[in-house]
């Protein structure tokens, strides 16, 4: 459930760590996961520590105004079959507006459910997906 | 503020002339209406009256005219007679569409069975498109068909929760990967999702298992 003030983990290396939701597009209910939200970047990456091999600039700064997709929620999600996921946190990876990842890596489990809303890309990034 | 009777003195009789005047109409207002007369009895025909003088009556008492027989249906048949216990024979029915043998109900059944997986286990649930998932049983619903079973992992530093109908015929197999160590002395482990309790990650248990699976199943080929 994301909307308005949630606070989200970045799970790529776009240079984000941590942004904060302020618009749900396409929707009027809270956002799970698969969907477009556009969020404000609240914490960025130490640029050093994280790139060992890459010294890799970040492609976004604090403050930015990013589209991004959800890809992770604790709320449970009850799919078709009728298993049940839910997720430890909430995580999300930076977009632009035609849709493509801003970063190249992600770190961790992506949900399923990207697939139903053509997110391949993303999901084809993800080390796992749930 | 009314004015005090020392200052204008003729003042109090006002007062007394306005309750007469607003009590006086009240005591006259009555009518006949309003007095309760019973209503008169109503008096039957003769029971035995010529047919001559039916024509004198007014049309709505003429005898063919009269409140008419009302028609008295039957209830429908019982839809409890029909059928004793309807959710049991649905669940019935779709038990031995999903699970004709029974393996399965009886793998979960951890109130009757004693070798039923338990929580606190490590359980791999394998699915018919290929990907399996892992976790420790932190609870078992027993819900006749709808029987699920909730797994808990870590999966690359994120917790994971997925509850699974263990009757989903997109289930491929289940597997118990390793017993609890000790007996847990709760039936639901919910105590498990707090850091201090947590398992953490089960993949490590799980590739053992399957080194160990693997190893002992291509002795057997051989």
């Amino acid at each position: 459930m994301i909307q308005l003030k949630t606070l989200l983990n970045c799970i790529d290396n776009s240079g984000a760590s941590v942004v904060e939701c302020v618009n749900v597009l396409k929707k009027k209910r809270a956002a799970t996961i698969g969907d477009r939200i556009v969020v404000v970047v609240q914490k960025q990456r130490a640029a050093g520590s994280e790139g060992s091999g890459t010294a890799l600039a970040n492609k976004v700064r604090r403050g930015d105004i990013r589209h991004a997709v959800i890809v992770r929620v604790k709320k449970e999600l009850q799919r078709v079959d009728g298993t049940v996921v839910r997720f430890g946190d909430n995580a999300c990876v930076l977009v632009n507006k035609s849709g493509d990842p801003i970063g190249t890596r992600m770190t961790g489990v992506v949900g399923q459910e990207l697939r139903d809303k053509q997110w391949s890309k993303i999901l084809s990034l993800a080390p796992v997906n749930v | 503020m009314a004015a005090l009777p020392t200052m204008r003195q003729l003042g109090c009789l006002r007062a007394l002339l306005k309750t007469q005047e607003a009590v006086q109409p009240q005591i006259g207002r009555r009518f006949i209406s309003t007095i309760y007369s019973q209503r008169p009895e109503r008096v039957p025909l003769p029971p035995n009256l010529p047919k001559q003088f039916l024509s004198q009556l007014p049309v709505r008492m003429q005898p063919e005219n009269g409140p008419k027989p009302v028609k008295v249906y039957p209830p429908p048949p019982s839809a409890r007679n029909a059928c004793k216990d309807p959710v049991g024979s649905v669940t019935d029915s779709q038990m031995t569409v999903l699970d004709p043998k029974g393996d399965r109900k009886a793998l979960f059944d951890y109130r009757r069975n004693t070798r039923s997986v338990k929580p606190g286990d490590i359980v791999r649930v394998t699915f018919k498109n290929g990907d399996p998932f892992n976790g420790v049983v932190l609870s078992i619903k027993l819900r006749g068909i709808d029987t699920s079973v909730l797994l808990r992992n870590e999966l690359t530093r994120v917790g994971v929760e997925m509850s699974v109908k263990i009757f989903n015929p997109n289930i491929q197999s289940v597997e118990i990967v390793q017993r609890a160590m000790r007996k847990p002395r709760r039936a639901r482990l919910f105590y498990m999702r707090s850091r201090k309790h947590d398992r953490r990650s089960v993949e490590n248990v799980v590739a053992a298992y399957i080194r160990q699976k693997r190893a002992f199943l291509g002795g057997n080929k051989r």
